[in-house]
């Protein structure tokens, strides 16, 4: 009979699963990891081992007007993505997880719906939908599409927040005079903040590397996935693992940054 | 502002109206409920997100159903309802992608919920929500699938790393490995990775302690523990990663296409190719509205069982 | 001369079909502490939610001061809540939460530390905790920090929410006595909930019950302890020895489960109804010693309470419940003789 010796059950079980977690850390970097080589590869087509090194693939993404441009697109659709879905999912946390209502049951399991749902087919639909609408595809028709799909996520990332949140102390600042105003913005908001700013971030990066909605719903714009792949398709130069890498370490130093943000408010 | 029913007011004592001269105000009826119904703040709040909801995901499905019944390759939806397009789907091998795309997800979700399984078990219990670990874990959803599936190819083309690594090292030759099906299935696994892990995780955190210590001292086996105690009550958590995976496997179309080739061509592939180059927009709404139907039809059963309450606010 | 600061004329309160409290009239005098007790269910939070203004009642009068309150909104009443979480602001310190109601009416920085400082020592915590987070207090010290906030603008009249229920015993009744000892020297109305009457006794002056959304008794802990309207009130403080009788003539009443008599207590005008004697109210009788009443028995059961024993003792079908301070000679299965005065007993109707 096994005794457990630990939270789990065994010495033995407890090295077998970090050996375990290591091998499927390892299994989603390596791609990751190739991509890096092959963005230091000096010829054009990727060849391994890779005799000559260089890095002036970094050289000509950055200082190409192309890539720019949809670096802008990118950006672009990016920002207004956060901060309309970070307003209305807001609201729409509060409805899912403060204040209890007729339907809210209802709400929740709807509310989610897009998530559960193959992008793809989701971005056909809505440029479907457009053309119905006489509304011609561009970055303001990705944005919509976005949003569509991103608004639930952040909703949930802030409802999660929500939850752990004590309705009193709302009530307590309103019995001590507050206004309804300034019971939100001194109490609700900035305990609800680290919700909010997570979902903020995941917003942001969520639209920023999305491919299947931008694509059908871009248009004659272009957003840097986008580019992304259809250099891999016809045209390929390392300016593509180059691009890639950034954005892969624009994404790190995000999260990253804002994890250590985040403890280092909570020390102080 | 109506503030919700405390919770300490208990019900167990309710009495009916009319009871010893307490007259209570008529029910309202009608408008007046739908006034007091719309009042609540509640609501209110829901409105922004359902607005999007509706504009952006009912609307655009909706109207993919109703393509779905217009005569092929027309456009706009004014003529007369048939059936064309599904007869198509069973008389061309459209419906082959189906049971493709059904089957690789199947596959896929299988293969993901025993490699997530520990994995999922260590970041809740051995390593104690490590936010190192989770960072690193989240850190791929953030970069676009393109670049990742991308590496993917780096890896396994001819001169690639795998291959170019095994030359130089041993002389061996490896055969190409890239564009079968396979190879699909490890891409799929690969992106959708963090959609089972993150679920598992979250129903791994529901089972508490307290019940697997008291199994254990009631002389279970480590493999009774788990089949008795561990996997019913993380169940919730398992049949979401589950019921993500396969939903969303089923309708991917990049992996098949950057890791596949034309080794298999997924569903969502001869949607996008009736949308775009066959200008059939009736026949990819038709192929749209079976895969809308199977994903709803799931969807919709696991949630509804769902308590969305009690799962989320364990976290 | 003490005012009626708190005043509710024919309160009822219903969420749809269900009755939360009904035909609530009650009056609160100025510097008065007063607590409603009741078991959860009773409507005691309903009330004290409609009190703060956080709910509407469905039917009737507040009066604050003389003054309709019903539609005031709770942020503009003289009035403040102890809630029974304390909801104290996570993300701000001790001094930032004693504070905030001051920052609310715009007072300056200065002035603002300076009463805070003030009222953390009137609660005997040091000008320290000022700059400390919430997170590091321990539970009487957040309390005393809830309480403190509550005081710092002033209120007329303070509510508590049943705010030592999540405490250990010695902490509640070091707390309970603090509670009473600052509105004695504040002079501010408490109006107070608990389910614990024990709790209710040691710091009021003034007691209500409340059963299922009524109030059966109000009076000081005194008039309640020795006159309990009936047999709920006497219930609900305790283990009490308990008899249905009807009354034989003026002097005695006959037991209608068993053949025994009991001394009337005198000024009861009921023929039929309960007789309630506390177990402390019955003496161990010596040989020598008398009471209106003397019974035989047997001790069945032994429990020590702390400083208090409780016998059980039997006598024929009955048990007797018997209370006696510690240190008494008795044993299960001694012969004991149990009696009572006639006044120490309670006769009510059923």
């Amino acid at each position: 009979m096994d005794t457990p010796s630990s939270a789990f059950g065994s010495r033995a079980s407890e090295r077998a699963m970090r050996i375990w977690t290591l091998v499927v850390l390892a299994f989603i970097y390596l791609p990751m990891v190739a991509v890096v080589l092959a963005s230091l590869s000096k010829i054009r087509f990727f060849m391994f081992p890779i005799k000559s090194w260089s890095l002036e693939w970094y050289g000509s993404v950055l200082g190409s007007i192309e890539i720019r441009d949809y670096l802008w697109t990118s950006v672009l659709i990016a920002a207004l993505v956060t901060i309309i879905s970070v307003l209305l999912a807001i609201a729409g946390a509060l409805a899912f997880a403060r204040y209890d209502w007729k339907g809210r049951t209802l709400y929740q399991k709807l509310i989610l719906l897009p998530i559960f749902f193959p992008q793809a087919v989701l971005g056909l639909a809505i440029l479907l939908w457009s053309s119905a609408w006489d509304i011609a595809p561009g970055w303001e028709l990705a944005v919509f599409a976005h949003l569509v799909w991103i608004v639930p996520v952040v909703t949930l990332v802030i409802s999660i927040q929500v939850y752990g949140f004590d309705p009193a102390v709302e009530e307590a600042a309103f019995d001590l005079g507050a206004s309804r105003w300034q019971v939100f913005k001194e109490i609700t908001l900035p305990i609800l903040w680290p919700g909010i700013f997570s979902g903020a971030l995941f917003a942001f990066l969520l639209s920023w590397g999305n491919f299947p909605l931008s694509t059908f719903t871009t248009g004659a714009e272009q957003t840097i996935p986008e580019w992304l792949y259809a250099k891999m398709v016809a045209g390929y130069t390392p300016q593509v693992p180059a691009l890639g890498t950034l954005t892969t370490l624009l994404a790190g130093v995000l999260l990253l940054g804002g994890y250590w943000l985040g403890t280092r408010r909570r020390k102080q | 502002m109506n503030a919700p029913v405390p919770s300490s007011v208990s019900r167990s004592e309710a009495r009916g109206p009319g009871e010893k001269g307490s007259a209570l105000p008529v029910r309202d009826r009608g408008l007046k409920a739908l006034a007091g119904w719309a009042r609540q703040p509640g609501f209110l709040l829901s409105l922004p997100a359902l607005a999007v909801f509706i504009a952006g995901f009912v609307g655009p499905l909706a109207l993919v159903v109703i393509y779905a019944v217009m005569p092929a390759r027309s456009f706009g939806v004014e003529h007369l309802p048939t059936l064309e397009n599904f007869v198509t789907i069973f008389q061309d091998s459209y419906y082959l992608s189906f049971a493709w795309s059904i089957g690789l997800a199947l596959a896929s979700t299988v293969i993901l919920m025993l490699i997530c399984w520990p994995v999922a078990y260590g970041l809740s219990r051995v390593f104690r929500r490590s936010m190192i670990l989770t960072l690193l874990l989240v850190l791929p959803l953030f970069v676009s699938e393109n670049v990742r599936l991308f590496g993917w190819v780096l890896t396994l083309l001819n001169h690639g790393i795998l291959d170019g690594s095994l030359r130089t090292l041993f002389g061996w030759e490896v055969p190409d490995l890239l564009y079968n099906v396979p190879v699909t299935i490890l891409g799929m696994v690969y992106v959708y990775l963090p959609f089972m892990l993150f679920p598992m995780a979250l129903g791994v955190s529901m089972i508490p302690e307290a019940c697997r210590e008291a199994a254990f001292d009631m002389g279970a086996t480590r493999w009774q523990v788990f089949r008795e105690v561990e996997i019913p009550l993380a169940m919730p958590g398992i049949l979401i990663g589950a019921l993500l995976t396969f939903v969303l496997v089923l309708g991917s179309i990049s992996e098949a296409k950057i890791l596949g080739g034309q080794s298999v061509i997924m569903i969502a592939h001869d949607i996008e190719t009736a949308f775009t180059y066959a200008q059939n927009w009736p026949l990819g709404s038709a192929l749209s509205t079976l895969l809308i139907l199977l994903t709803g039809v799931l969807v919709i059963g696991l949630l509804s069982k769902l308590n969305l309450d009690k799962l989320l606010s364990r976290k | 001369m003490s005012e009626t600061i708190l005043e509710l004329k024919g309160v009822e309160k219903y969420f749809g079909d269900f009755v939360a409290v009904e035909r609530i009239n009650l009056s609160v005098k100025d510097g008065e502490f007063f607590t409603l007790v009741g078991p959860s269910g009773s409507g005691k939070t309903t009330m004290i939610r409609m009190l703060v203004g956080m709910d509407k009642p469905s039917r009737g009068d507040i009066l604050m001061a003389g003054e309709r309150v019903n539609d005031v909104p709770a942020n503009r009443r003289p009035t403040c809540m102890v809630f029974q979480s304390l909801a104290l602001f996570p993300h701000k310190t001790v001094g930032e939460n004693i504070e905030f109601p001051l920052k609310l009416r715009g007072e300056a920085k200065h002035n603002r530390k300076t009463r805070a400082i003030e009222l953390l020592e009137q609660l005997h915590l040091s000008e320290s905790y000022y700059s400390k987070k919430v997170s590091q207090c321990s539970g009487g010290e957040r309390q005393r920090v809830a309480l403190a906030r509550a005081l710092a603008f002033d209120p007329q009249i303070l509510f508590f929410d049943e705010p030592l229920s999540a405490l250990d015993y010695r902490l509640r009744k070091t707390l309970e006595k603090e509670l009473k000892d600052i509105q004695r020297r504040t002079g501010k109305t408490f109006v107070y909930i608990t389910h614990s009457l024990e709790e209710a006794m040691v710091m009021s002056d003034r007691i209500a019950i409340m059963r299922k959304g009524r109030i059966v008794q109000v009076g000081t802990p005194d008039e309640i302890y020795n006159g309990p309207a009936n047999g709920f009130v006497a219930q609900f403080m305790g283990e009490v020895n308990e008899f249905r009788v009807s009354r034989k003539d003026a002097q005695w009443l006959e037991d209608l489960d068993s053949d025994a008599q009991y001394p009337a207590p005198p000024d009861s005008p009921v023929d039929e109804g309960v007789l309630i004697v506390r177990p402390e109210r019955i003496r161990m009788l010596s040989e020598e010693e008398t009471a209106d009443s003397r019974f035989e028995g047997v001790v069945e059961h032994q429990y020590v309470l702390g400083s208090r024993v409780q016998y059980q003792v039997r006598v024929k079908q009955r048990a007797f419940l018997v209370e006696t301070m510690i240190g008494q000679p008795y044993q299960v299965g001694d012969s004991v003789s149990l009696g009572w005065d006639a006044d120490q007993s309670v006769l009510m109707s059923e």
